[in-house]
């Protein structure tokens, strides 16, 4: 053990916090991890482990601060003080009285860091639960208890961080990487991935080798448990292009490999995803009880139907199709969301021409202006959703439960607002509702940047209630939320409040004030101001200390530019045969 | 025969101890017809700048009073002495050492009381009852004397400079300083060269003779801010050296030392002349005799183990 100082007695010593003295040429940082042996007739030896978060130097013997510069020039002598605080993090055994002053401080290694940081804790019935999550200060592996994050006894992750310093996406990223490959997280192969991409085309690259990737990285990946290597089974889903021929997926970067993704109107009316479309729906009262109305009504007319068309029987405005079926008789085919939108105007207000009245089975006794109102807002979507909602092919949505993938990546970077909201609500409440019929038996992770997006503190939205039923049901049911957000205050609180294991990267100085963040101790919030990219402050239940984490740069591309061509033989001859 | 608390609060007591002084002007043994000056003319001399000698130790000491004690028919004088040296090399004021003794003046026996021991030290004659405080008082400072030299003597090569006049034996050249000035080494007519000096000049040396010891002094002015009003012999500082050696150059050599480290009146009330390292080594040693309050408690709570001797 490398005894580091001693415990002062100028200063208070107790059990929660003490403060030492650093001895020589000792050297103690900030998130050294320390311990101190202390002793009482009574109770016998108890060993304190603490983790540094100040550090001071001084001099002692200067009664002025204009005397510094006599002692630089030689003229009075000082003695350099050099004094950390510590916050203990655990005592063995639980004893709570105070350390001796004058008691040596060793530097926690090995089995002492293991104790100070509950490592010996984190295991169940079937063996280790300690999933690798970088790497701590002084170089060792650090951990968290799966267990607060498959599940078990919590679940959901909650990360905060300013955009553009590698923290969020990256390091969502880096977990999914050591939750489905460490062998820590029981039958991995059975988890599933949903992993929205909001912001460019970063994570298209998830199956590629990072050129970038340094032996040094390499050798940190293998530190871990981890193969420095690309995810090895991904699915990629983009959007179809909104004009050309066809569906083809409207991606820049990424050119092979990736699929288009859209619904039919027969699933769109028979999942019910109307409301996905309207995500204001608490301003109008009246207007939310009627898109619940025509929801309803759009199902049953699904009824039965396999698409991708939709039939209707009382249109007249629809143009008869050329090749129509005996089953289709006297019916007509909506061919396109637009198609779909005209429908429903006619049967809210009636026939375009005139004063008309609305279906009265259709209208639910609405007031005329709610029902233009809603008309409005639907027309004013066709925009954006027209090309996701489609009546001339088969519907192909994402579905991160079926096919042999196991990560399934999402593009909504090129959607507008309204077709981020329709994707993301569409594709959790289709999700949510297949885990609570009990389809599928594995875990499933949901990676979503932007909650205060998707879950503002202050509005209603139906994709908010999916999202606050993930956070509070979704535990229980396998279905864990990474959740990330530039601000955590401006997200709802339940949402945040659920998280078990919550990241910090670096935060702007306002936010770091507010009290979303009170869980980290102050010298925390200040150090969050200034994270350097590739680090992160990590809270797990268990630890009463965050820690501060270092993570490996991403093994696969994050870019177009970083991605590793393979132009080996082997790989030619299967590109080429 | 049983010890008894006599006095714990002696602050009264205390502040005596420096050059002796019995209210009226002391004269140098001979002044003034054995004034001797070492250098002509009488007036103020300047020298260039020269690098300080390394090692250049400074070596000071303390004495405290902590308590008087008394028999019904005797008094002994608890008290603490420390003495520490401090060295400027390469450019570093560093702390070298210190020694704290606790000493008993006028004790037979070693005496212990709680975690504090006082060494026996004998009282020296047969003082009449009237001088019996002065005469403790000498006994605790001759202690601290003792200290101090031991120390030096442990100091080798380099220049020493000693806080008050050179008492110390020792191989190798000693600088003494004299802050306050009792006694008149100096003709009236050569005194008034005194309130002329300028900072960092000083007057021609003059021959010292003490107790057996022949010294070489001299009178330098400090740097000091003028404002407020101060007496002419504020920042003043008499320097001895033995008579022996290059104490010409020794005497050049205090113009580049001393000024440059006196202190300002706004940190240390004895300004100019409390130098600047030995400020720092008092504050040090102060420290390490421990806390006077806690001493006297320990004191007062331990005052029945007295009667044991």
């Amino acid at each position: 053990m490398e005894r580091i100082g001693v415990v002062l007695g100028r200063r208070e010593a107790t059990p929660l916090e003490f403060w030492v003295g650093v001895e020589g040429e000792g050297l103690l940082r900030l998130d050294d991890l320390v311990v101190v042996e202390g002793f009482h007739p009574k109770v016998g030896k108890v060993r304190y482990f603490g983790m540094v978060d100040h550090v001071a130097k001084a001099h002692e013997g200067e009664s002025y601060d204009t005397d510094t510069f006599l002692a630089v020039e030689g003229k009075i002598p000082v003695s350099l003080a050099y004094v950390a605080h510590v916050s203990v993090t655990r005592i063995v055994p639980e004893e709570f009285f105070p350390p001796d002053p004058g008691s040596a401080v060793y530097l926690a290694r090995e089995e002492d860091l293991e104790l100070a940081l509950y490592y010996d804790a984190m295991k169940n019935q079937r063996g280790s639960t300690k999933l690798p999550v970088g790497f701590l200060k002084s170089g060792e592996v650090a951990y968290l208890n799966l267990e607060f994050l498959n599940g078990v006894k919590g679940g959901h992750v909650n990360i905060s961080g300013i955009s553009g310093v590698a923290a969020k996406t990256s390091y969502a990223t880096f977990l999914l990487k050591s939750l489905l490959e460490s062998g820590v997280l029981e039958e991995a192969h059975q988890a599933r991935v949903l992993l929205f991409n909001v912001k460019g085309e970063d994570l298209l690259f998830l199956d590629k080798p990072n050129l970038r990737l340094s032996e040094e990285a390499k050798e940190e990946y293998r530190r871990l448990g981890l193969s420095p290597t690309p995810f090895g089974s991904v699915r990629f889903l983009a959007p179809p292009k909104k004009e050309g021929e066809g569906v083809l997926p409207d991606v820049e970067t990424r050119l092979e490999g990736v699929k288009a993704y859209h619904w039919d109107l027969v699933q769109f009316a028979q999942k019910g995803l109307l409301p996905f479309l309207f995500t204001d729906k608490g301003a109008l009262t009246n207007l939310g009880f009627l898109v619940a109305h025509v929801t309803e009504k759009l199902r049953r007319l699904a009824e039965g139907q396999k698409g991708p068309h939709l039939l209707v029987a009382d249109w007249p405005e629809g143009e008869l199709p050329e090749d129509i079926a005996f089953d289709d008789l006297g019916r007509v085919r909506l061919k396109s969301f637009a198609d779909l939108v005209r429908y429903l105007e006619y049967k809210l207000l009636g026939p375009e021409t005139g004063e008309g009245e609305g279906d009265r089975a259709w209208t639910a006794r609405q007031a005329r202006g709610t029902l233009e109102a809603f008309v409005r807002r639907l027309r004013a979507s066709v925009e954006n959703v027209g090309h996701l909602v489609r009546g001339d092919r088969k519907g192909n949505p994402p579905d991160p439960l079926e096919g042999g993938e196991q990560v399934h990546v999402v593009d909504l970077a090129k959607l507008s607002p309204q077709g981020q909201m329709f994707v993301v609500g569409s594709l959790l409440s289709d999700l949510f509702a297949k885990k609570e019929r009990g389809q599928y038996r594995g875990r499933v992770f949901v990676v979503l940047d932007e909650l205060n997006k998707y879950a503002p503190r202050d509005e209603e939205s139906p994709i908010k209630d999916v999202l606050l039923d993930i956070a509070e049901r979704g535990r229980s049911l396998g279905v864990i939320l990474i959740g990330a957000q530039q601000t955590a205050s401006e997200v709802e609180r339940r949402v945040v409040g659920n998280a078990a294991i919550r990241v910090v990267g670096r935060l702007d100085a306002a936010e770091a004030e507010r009290p979303e963040y009170r869980y980290l101790p102050t010298s925390f919030r200040q150090r969050a101001l200034i994270l350097p990219q590739g680090m992160v402050i990590l809270h797990q239940p268990e630890i009463p200390v965050p820690l501060l984490v270092r993570f490996p740069f991403p093994a696969w591309a994050t870019k177009r530019e970083e991605v590793l061509e393979d132009n080996s033989a082997e790989a030619l001859r299967r590109e080429f045969f | 025969m049983a010890w008894r608390l006599y006095a714990l609060d002696v602050s009264r007591l205390e502040g005596m101890a420096g050059e002796a002084f019995s209210g009226a002007t002391v004269w140098e043994e001979g002044y003034p017809a054995s004034f001797q000056p070492l250098e002509e003319p009488w007036e103020a001399r300047r020298a260039d700048p020269v690098p300080w000698p390394e090692p250049l130790y400074f070596v000071d000491g303390r004495e405290r009073v902590e308590a008087v004690l008394s028999d019904g028919r005797k008094l002994a004088l608890l008290g603490c002495v420390a003495a520490g040296a401090v060295v400027y090399q390469q450019g570093n004021m560093r702390l070298l050492e210190t020694r704290v003794r606790r000493v008993g003046v006028g004790l037979e026996e070693a005496l212990r009381l709680g975690e504090l021991v006082y060494e026996p030290l004998p009282l020296e004659g047969h003082p009449a009852p009237g001088d019996i405080f002065t005469a403790l008082q000498e006994g605790l400072r001759k202690a601290r004397t003792l200290l101090e030299e031991k120390l030096a003597r442990a100091l080798a090569g380099g220049l020493l400079v000693v806080d008050g006049p050179v008492r110390l034996r020792r191989q190798g050249p000693v600088l003494g300083y004299i802050k306050v000035h009792w006694a008149r080494y100096l003709p009236e007519d050569r005194e008034a060269l005194l309130s002329t000096l300028k900072p960092g000049e000083r007057t021609p040396m003059f021959r010292v003779r003490r107790k057996g010891q022949e010294l070489a002094s001299w009178y330098l002015r400090l740097p000091l801010t003028p404002e407020g009003v101060r007496p002419p012999e504020s920042g003043l500082l008499r320097v001895e050296t033995p008579l022996q050696g290059d104490f010409g150059a020794l005497a050049d050599l205090s113009l580049s030392l001393f000024p440059a480290l006196a202190s300002h009146p706004v940190k240390d009330p004895r300004a100019p002349q409390n130098l600047l390292p030995v400020g720092g080594l008092e504050r040090e040693l102060a420290r390490r005799m421990g806390s006077r309050e806690v001493v006297a408690r320990i004191l007062a709570r331990h005052q029945d183990d007295l009667g044991g001797g």
